[in-house]
């Protein structure tokens, strides 16, 4: 595994992108956009369907050739479906992967001249890594743990393309549970750890938690587990943080204010139901959050009517006492 | 000489006092939820979380002894209007509470023990009962165990539309609460219907 980028390599890396983008086909490349030009979009299909051709289950069922080394093909398959609605669809594998698999048998040195994500993803980096920096995967894992343990390039798709939240909560849990909630995965990259730590299990520590399920099907772990951003427009921290430092107040999310949406709904615009003052409407299209998702009229009706309420009362009340007051003196 | 008649039996009055205190329970949690704000604290958001859920499972059974005690006893009876004039019986109540209390008037229908409640009392607690408790303790249901709400109603998530239910069924009862304690204090005298619901008779 690749280490987690030096601030010189990133440095680097912001210095080819300048001055690549000086070209605009470089920096489309370098970008990792969607070519529009059918020549060169039919060239990176033929160029990957040469990849795909192997790296595939359907290939390792029926491997194309006789000379493959099918447990080494065991690692290095791909989704083409999954590949054609990631961030990095239309991109040719080369571009990544190098000229060093072009032929086959692959060059023995391939896999060194892989590009590294902070290559075209180097502003970005810039921030995460001070962010990784302080988290407990930095501090537990060290080297081991880079961008790929937990952003599959062939398949992550940012929040803001998936747009549905309950989409966005799937990917994302499921990079977190692919090592939290496997023993085998979890002792894999905890194997430098000491004092090596067994996995706790995922229910058990979270048991704290009213509906739990129903809590890792509407938001993602990192809504607790990072710290919370003031900012709508910045993305969601890199600093995953331990049960000792994770977000263990309820109303964080579950107030007016909630947290959500600067985090999970923050690309979910208002709709149209906050005119009729439902409070955090963006919000209530694909969840219910109690003390987050509600109408202001109706809560203002309500103590309204209570206060009518008490107050009509107590004037009965008084008006009782002062009329029962004067009959008692007249009587008497 | 005052006039005394035994109208409330014992489980009558320890259903009565039990639900109460669930019901003030249940107000102060939930409303500690609903408005729940990091500046603003009633009761903890964790700790109202625990104490709704249980003070609402506990009304749930309270409600299904006061239907099976209920049926059991024949005091099912007491809540049905009954015809012949029950209109009429409405409009002497309310006059009664709108001007006859002003001016130290008798109480124009008298408990008995054939009919317990008034007129207004008859159709109010019927509603409240029968109406309005199963839809707060079904929506209530629903919030605790949310895997059987519906996924999706009115273009927004299932339990919105329920939620917002139970919140003004709720309020409904509260409502119905503030007005039941002050007519508490409509009897002879100021505490006589509380004496009346700790020890069963009722006196004139």
């Amino acid at each position: 595994m690749r280490r987690f980028p030096r601030i010189a390599a990133v440095l680097a890396g912001i210095f080819a992108a300048a001055v690549l983008t000086g070209s605009g086909l470089a920096a489309e490349a370098i970008k990792g956009a969607a070519p529009t030009d059918p020549a060169l979009i039919e060239k990176i299909r033929k160029s990957n369907a040469e990849c795909i051709a192997c790296h595939t289950e359907a290939a390792l069922k029926a491997p194309p050739r006789a000379d493959m080394d099918l447990e080494k093909l065991k690692t290095a398959l791909m989704d083409p479906a999954l590949f054609d609605k990631s961030n990095h669809a239309g991109m040719e594998c080369k571009l990544c992967h190098g000229q060093g698999y072009v032929p086959y048998p692959h060059d023995p040195g391939a896999r060194r001249l892989i590009s590294a994500c902070t290559e075209c993803h180097a502003q970005k980096s810039m921030r995460i890594e001070m962010q990784f920096d302080a988290s407990v995967h930095a501090k537990n894992l060290k080297d081991k743990f880079t961008c790929q343990t937990c952003h599959d390039p062939h398949v992550y798709k940012v929040a803001q393309k998936i747009g549905d939240p309950h989409q966005i909560v799937a990917q994302d849990n499921a990079m977190c549970l692919d090592c939290h909630n496997s023993d085998l995965r979890f002792a894999e990259l905890g194997v430098t750890m000491t004092p090596r730590k067994a996995r706790p299990d995922i229910d058990k520590i979270h048991d704290w938690l009213p509906n739990t399920k129903a809590h890792w099907e509407s938001v993602r772990c990192i809504e607790c587990h990072t710290p919370v951003s003031p900012t709508k427009s910045l993305a969601m921290s890199h600093e995953i943080v331990a049960k000792d430092k994770a977000e263990k107040n309820c109303v964080t999310c579950h107030s007016q204010k909630t947290a959500l949406r600067t985090r999970l709904y923050r690309h979910v615009a208002e709709t149209e139901a906050a005119q009729y003052g439902f409070v955090n409407s963006a919000v209530m299209g694909s969840a219910y959050v109690i003390g987050a998702t509600r109408n202001s009229y109706v809560d203002q009706a309500a103590l309204v009517l209570i206060g009518l309420t008490v107050a009509g009362l107590a004037g009965h009340g008084l008006l009782r006492l002062v009329l029962a007051f004067i009959r008692r003196r007249r009587s008497s | 000489m005052s006039h005394r008649i035994f109208l409330l039996p014992l489980w009558l009055r320890l259903w009565h006092w039990s639900n109460a205190l669930l019901i003030i329970i249940l107000t102060v949690t939930g409303a500690s939820l609903h408005f729940a704000d990091p500046d603003l604290t009633l009761v903890p958001f964790r700790l109202a979380q625990r104490i709704h859920d249980i003070a609402g499972l506990a009304l749930v059974a309270l409600y299904g002894f006061f239907v099976i005690a209920n049926i059991i006893s024949g005091n099912w009876w007491q809540y049905v209007p009954k015809p012949g004039g029950f209109a009429h019986r409405c409009l002497v109540q309310t006059r009664f509470y709108l001007w006859g209390i002003f001016r130290g008037e008798t109480h124009p229908y008298p408990p008995t023990a054939e009919a317990n409640f008034n007129a207004l009392q008859q159709i109010v607690y019927w509603f409240v009962m029968y109406f309005f408790m199963p839809i707060l303790l079904l929506t209530g249901l629903l919030f605790l165990w949310p895997q059987w709400a519906p996924k999706q109603m009115f273009g927004v998530d299932g339990l919105l539309p329920i939620a917002m239910l139970h919140y003004l069924v709720g309020l409904v009862i509260v409502l119905f609460m503030i007005a039941h304690i002050y007519l508490g204090t409509t009897g002879v005298k100021v505490t006589s219907l509380f004496k009346m619901m700790i020890t069963g008779w009722h006196e004139d």
